[in-house]
């Protein structure tokens, strides 16, 4: 890494400002929506055509995505619909049995070192935090950026002070995970995710386990994340960050992609049966 | 989706005046229930002893079963006991055949470890009252004896020089910086260091320029040295193996498991037998370095299944996480897996410790080498001291407890230093 500025700012200089009204769709060739605002961006995250199965079972089937650059997508679906299986293969937690996946033009497959290269520019958030317990709030964050990035210490303590003071919670550095409530254990998290200067992140139910009262603490954070001109994925069943905050809404349903659009469109006429029934009965 | 009705908001509970005390009053389901913080003895007495016509009874029964017992060991211990068996041949059970002469390395090898425990106890918790009366009843026990059978006042001037020492250690940490800091680490890595060069260098202090020779390692100075080397080469050797036994490639796993099972599946005493009989043709002459040989590889087998219990304890998320922050299986490992993994295993890797401690006794059987145990045998062959066999082996089964105790009192130590981080 020769960049003289911290990922804080780069991300900060990239931000532009979200369309406020994503009103008319625009469309792509392949049927594909996404905002106005996207119109100049390239695919950072392509994926055709891909399967998993688990043993018997087949958790994707024929999953095809294209993914702009600073694009928000939101994942919705019925429990065991695939979508955290979707998004574990984007980083390669799960490997894919067929098809395609290629992220800011790095293709997923056996090589190793295609692998080491996507885990540093995908970031990723887990519903559990797997925060690690033994280290400090300030070692969990400094450890990617030392170990694997090898910047030098101060450095990256000062990168990592940074990013708490933009998750809002600087003076927690030196207590350990535990002694954090759920909200700021998943804000240190997407601070660890950060700090390693990811093109896109990641975030697999990242409210699911918290309490209600913490749950906004982190969705404000994301929000001031997608404002910034993160590429975001995001698994949820928060429809209010879904509506407010998302490019594009995506729905699985039995491995399959079922229906795709604008939240404008989810909310006020989907058009797949399957679609309307889960929107039924979380909405 | 209709429009909701407002949420009705609670009023705004007026703040406390500011300045001056306030007085905490707390809500009556927070408030303690009229207990005072002094139950007076009586009561407490007729509560918990005498709470009923069974309880009574029963109270009665067990103490009247721990005075007699209670009794009996001390009319045993203060005027049945006849502790010159052990008086007169201190030497014999402390080092047998180690050279007299050469006592001063003895006694400069305890005197080093204790600075080293000291220095341990000040940089990673703290020596409480209990481990002070810990170390006042066992040296005076110590000084007890030495005084019983006459020794020269020197031997209980070193042991109280030796005591000293560790409280010295200790008290020298208090320039250690408290707060977490780097220096701080620095400090910890350097006791840390010497804590794990001292066994090589009492070994060092015991041999070099005319010392003794491995063969008159002896009584219990030789369980003093086979136990650790046992429990830190068993760790050594487990640590792999449990790695090993948890990998993806089949080979590896494969060798492993065989090892772990092969190894578990014989007693100790057949793999003494292994290092008397075959192993000389393998490493050669020395029966000690054969014998530490066999216990580490004996003692790594158990450790590793208690490490690879603990791999399997962790949460399949650490090692996601750590795969998504970038970290490459080496680093996952060290860094993430292994630490926590080795903290939830240190309870049964202690009793494996205290286990093979115990078992260093077995060496006497069959390999010739004698340490505490096999040379009390030898103490009480001599025909003045023929009736003296309980005192024999109870002064054995005293001190192999004092250390056994001590080892899990450790060990609760660094459980409790380890768990600050516990989820």
């Amino acid at each position: 890494m020769t960049d003289e500025l911290s990922p804080v700012d780069i991300i900060a200089e990239s931000a532009g400002p979200k369309a406020a009204a994503a009103v008319q769709p625009a469309t792509n060739g392949e049927g594909e929506v996404f905002s106005p605002r996207l119109a100049g961006s390239q695919d950072i995250i392509i994926t055709e055509n891909v399967d998993k199965w688990f043993g018997d079972f087949q958790a994707l089937d024929d999953v095809s995505l294209r993914i702009k650059e600073h694009e928000i997508v939101v994942i919705l679906g019925p429990s065991g619909s695939g979508k955290s299986t979707y998004i574990r293969c984007l980083n390669r937690l799960e490997e894919h049995d067929a098809g395609r996946i290629v992220i800011d033009g790095i293709e997923l497959n056996e090589d190793v070192r295609a692998m080491a290269a996507i885990r540093s520019e995908v970031g990723m958030v887990f519903q559990q935090f797997n925060l690690f317990p033994h280290i400090s709030v300030l070692s969990n964050i400094t450890l990617g950026p030392q170990k694997v990035r090898h910047m030098p210490k101060l450095e990256a303590e000062a990168l990592a002070m940074q990013l708490l003071e933009r998750v809002g919670i600087p003076e927690q550095a030196d207590k350990f995970p535990a002694q954090l409530s759920g909200g700021q254990q998943q804000r240190v998290a997407i601070a660890r995710a950060l700090a390693m200067q990811p093109k896109i992140m990641l975030f697999d139910e990242p409210t699911s386990a918290l309490d209600p009262e913490m749950i906004k603490e982190v969705l404000d954070v994301m929000q001031e994340l997608a404002e910034s001109g993160m590429t975001m994925i995001v698994v949820t069943h928060e429809m209010g960050f879904a509506r407010e905050v998302a490019d594009r809404l995506v729905f699985f349903d039995e491995g399959a992609l079922v229906e795709q659009g604008t939240p404008e469109h989810f909310f006020t006429n989907p058009r797949e049966e399957r679609t309307k029934l889960f929107l039924s009965q979380i909405l | 989706m209709s429009e909701l009705p407002p949420i009705p908001r609670p009023e705004q509970r007026p703040l406390p005046p500011a300045g001056g005390p306030r007085k905490i009053v707390l809500p009556p389901h927070r408030q303690r229930a009229g207990r005072p913080f002094r139950v007076k003895a009586r009561e407490w007495i007729s509560r918990n002893l005498f709470p009923s016509l069974g309880g009574t009874i029963l109270t009665l029964i067990s103490a009247g079963f721990l005075g007699i017992m209670v009794v009996g060991i001390l009319w045993f211990v203060f005027f049945d006991a006849n502790w010159n068996v052990i008086t007169a041949n201190r030497w014999l059970l402390f080092a047998g055949s180690f050279p007299r002469e050469e006592a001063w390395r003895l006694w400069t090898s305890i005197a080093v470890v204790m600075f080293l425990i000291g220095l341990a106890y000040g940089t990673w918790s703290s020596l409480g009252r209990r481990d002070t009366l810990f170390i006042v009843l066992t040296g005076a026990f110590v000084i007890f004896l030495m005084a019983h059978g006459g020794a020269t006042i020197w031997s209980s001037i070193w042991f109280l020089v030796a005591i000293g020492l560790l409280y010295l250690g200790y008290y020298l940490t208090v320039w250690m910086p408290r707060e977490t800091s780097p220096r701080r680490v620095w400090h910890q890595r350097i006791v840390g260091g010497l804590l794990a060069l001292s066994l090589p260098l009492v070994l060092v202090i015991l041999m070099v320029a005319g010392g003794a020779n491995t063969r008159q390692f002896d009584g219990f100075v030789l369980n003093l040295i086979l136990a650790p080397v046992g429990i830190v080469g068993g760790l050594v050797v487990a640590i792999p193996l449990a790695l090993g036994r948890a990998s993806n490639m089949r080979t590896i796993k494969w060798t492993c498991t065989a090892y772990i099972e092969v190894v578990r599946g014989a007693p100790l005493l057949g793999w003494l037998f292994v290092a008397l009989f075959i192993l000389d043709d393998v490493i050669g002459g020395d029966l000690i370095i054969r014998t530490m040989v066999v216990l580490a590889v004996f003692t790594g087998a158990y450790m590793a299944e208690y490490i690879r219990g603990g791999l399997q304890a962790l949460p399949r998320g650490q090692y996601e996480a750590a795969q998504a922050v970038g970290l490459n299986q080496l680093q996952a490992m060290q860094l993430i897996v292994l630490p926590q993994a080795l903290r939830i295993s240190i309870p049964p890797i202690v009793g494996q410790a205290i286990a093979i401690w115990k078992d260093t006794t077995l060496v006497t059987i069959i390999l010739t080498l004698r340490e505490l145990k096999g040379n009390a045998d030898s103490a009480i062959a001599q025909s003045e001291f023929i009736p003296d066999r309980i005192e024999a082996y109870v002064f054995v089964a005293v001190v192999f407890w004092v250390v056994a105790f001590m080892m899990s009192r450790i060990s609760q130590r660094v459980e409790r230093a380890q768990g600050i981080g516990e989820r």
